[in-house]
């Protein structure tokens, strides 16, 4: 090849441009007054408009991608399943982790003061494919803010209860669920209710690994003689504070005052007071459920007893 | 946005990067690899995406990056030049008079775009191939739109000398490949 004549070589670049249709209209009016001289540069710019010309031909290639994509929809729909979107926020309790799945809310976390999310759940299952986005679960932190404001007495909240260690765990956290806002029982009367009755150690592990504290309130369980026990770890404190807010004990309290509460049992309609008749003749006295008012009875839909009329002789508050 | 979301993402545009990740790449099982993670990525990032971002031009942007670390990774076991058999196979097949010269002709082109370096090579496929405006091929490459029109400027010279300096030899060549 020649070398180029300096004008043409200048004048490239916008040859190429009018070539490929890209060139302003004064460039390629330059160009082609070019040309018109330059017989060298015509030759050229009718090879860049084949090249052009070529190359668009090149664009209508079709490869099959469709083993590819299906592959690809698989995999997709495998980590759509596995998939829990989680934001991290404040909160009275200091900072939370909201996660969910296409199922449910999954994971309620208590962070620590750090907001440390190296001690989370998300990283050590496999089965979960974490991403943040604080968005997808916003909606849910407001109402638990609304909740830890004493302004809402219940979370409906569709659960995925998938992060739980075992169907045990399963089964202890779904009889959990259905204590009522403002209630406390204890933990040998979850194991009855799971038809376990002698496994109130185990419902005690099964509530410490609860990966839905607050959702699944597991604060609403206690020892038998009223005393808080214990409470995701080593977090007593925070324990005392929801019981505090839904009024089920004081707030400078250590333990349920079980003697100076409203009391029923599962599936009963009706609350009573502590002296009602049947409580000391009661054949399983540990699946007692307790309300500090009875206002939070009857907001669980109870009436009072006909016998010992709590609402005439209601509990000194 | 939910998955059925990201599903028409996918339906939209795999088609096409899984297309130009073939062009990249020297083997289809490596485009598969490659377009799969494209949109695995995506996927994840997908909803932290602005509504108005352009879907499209942001799934190049990941596959080109993809492809860039699979190249360094790759140039060790240099297979890359593999490219212009891969892209060949594909048009083969017998046809008229026409359809040979042209079929010399892109694999002459195909040679040396596959031998093009790695920026010239993606900006040109970009802009020639899948019509991205310079703007996002820019962006893509992380560099200046000036820079990405110049790139496909040098592509499209090389190309201009590569069918000058081997179009007769090149052509003869094929000619004796092709007839029995």
């Amino acid at each position: 090849m020649s070398p180029k004549h300096p004008g043409c070589a200048t004048i490239e670049a916008d040859l190429v441009a009018t070539a490929t249709g890209e060139a302003a209209s004064e460039a390629a009016q330059r160009v082609h007054a070019h040309v018109e001289r330059c017989g060298s540069c015509r030759e050229d710019l009718g090879r860049y408009r084949a090249i052009e010309g070529m190359v668009g031909r090149m664009r209508a290639t079709v490869s099959d991608d469709r083993d590819a994509r299906e592959r690809l929809i698989a995999r997709l729909g495998d980590l759509g399943r596995r998939r829990l979107t989680y934001g991290v926020f404040p909160s009275p309790l200091g900072p939370l982790l909201i996660g969910r799945t296409a199922d449910g809310v999954s994971l309620v976390q208590y962070l620590g003061p750090e907001g440390d999310l190296r001690h989370s759940l998300l990283g050590r299952r496999p089965d979960v494919d974490a991403i943040e986005d604080s968005l997808a679960v916003e909606g849910f932190y407001r109402e638990l803010l609304e909740y830890l404001d004493g302004r809402r007495d219940h979370l409906e909240w569709p659960l995925d209860l998938r992060l739980a260690r075992s169907d045990f765990h399963r089964g202890v956290l779904r009889a959990t669920a259905a204590i009522p806002y403002g209630a406390v029982c204890s933990y040998a009367g979850i194991a009855c209710e799971i038809g376990k009755p002698t496994a109130s150690r185990a419902v005690a592990q099964a509530l410490r690994w609860n990966p839905l504290p607050i959702v699944v309130p597991c604060h609403r369980v206690v020892g038998s003689s009223g005393a808080l026990v214990g409470y995701a770890g080593e977090k007593v404190d925070l324990k005392r504070r929801l019981l505090a807010l839904e009024g089920a004990m004081p707030p400078e309290g250590t333990r349920i005052p079980r003697g100076a509460m409203y009391v029923t049992m599962p599936r009963e309609h009706c609350y009573c007071l502590p002296t009602c008749t049947w409580i000391p003749t009661a054949d399983h006295p540990h699946r007692f459920l307790f309300f500090g008012s009875r206002q939070r009875a009857e907001a669980a839909g109870l009436t009072p007893c006909e016998d010992c009329r709590p609402d005439l002789h209601p509990l000194a508050s | 946005m939910g998955p059925e979301t990201f599903e028409t993402v996918v339906a939209a545009h795999h088609p096409e990067i899984h297309r130009y990740l073939r062009r990249m790449t020297a083997r289809p099982s490596e485009a598969d690899d490659l377009s799969q993670e494209t949109f695995l990525r995506a996927y994840r990032a997908f909803r932290a995406l602005p509504d108005d971002a352009n879907v499209r031009a942001w799934l190049f942007a990941i596959a080109t990056n993809l492809f860039r670390n699979h190249v360094r990774s790759e140039k060790r076991r240099s297979t890359l030049h593999a490219a212009v058999l891969a892209t060949r196979s594909e048009s083969a097949g017998h046809g008229p008079e026409g359809e040979t010269v042209y079929r010399e002709t892109r694999t002459l082109i195909e040679g040396v775009v596959a031998a093009l370096p790695f920026k010239q090579r993606t900006a040109f496929v970009l802009r020639k191939i899948h019509d991205l405006d310079y703007e996002t091929i820019a962006r893509t490459l992380d560099c200046s739109a000036d820079s990405a029109r110049a790139n496909v400027f040098q592509a499209l010279r090389k190309i201009r000398h590569g069918l000058n300096g081997h179009a007769i030899e090149g052509m003869r060549a094929s000619e004796k490949e092709l007839t029995p």
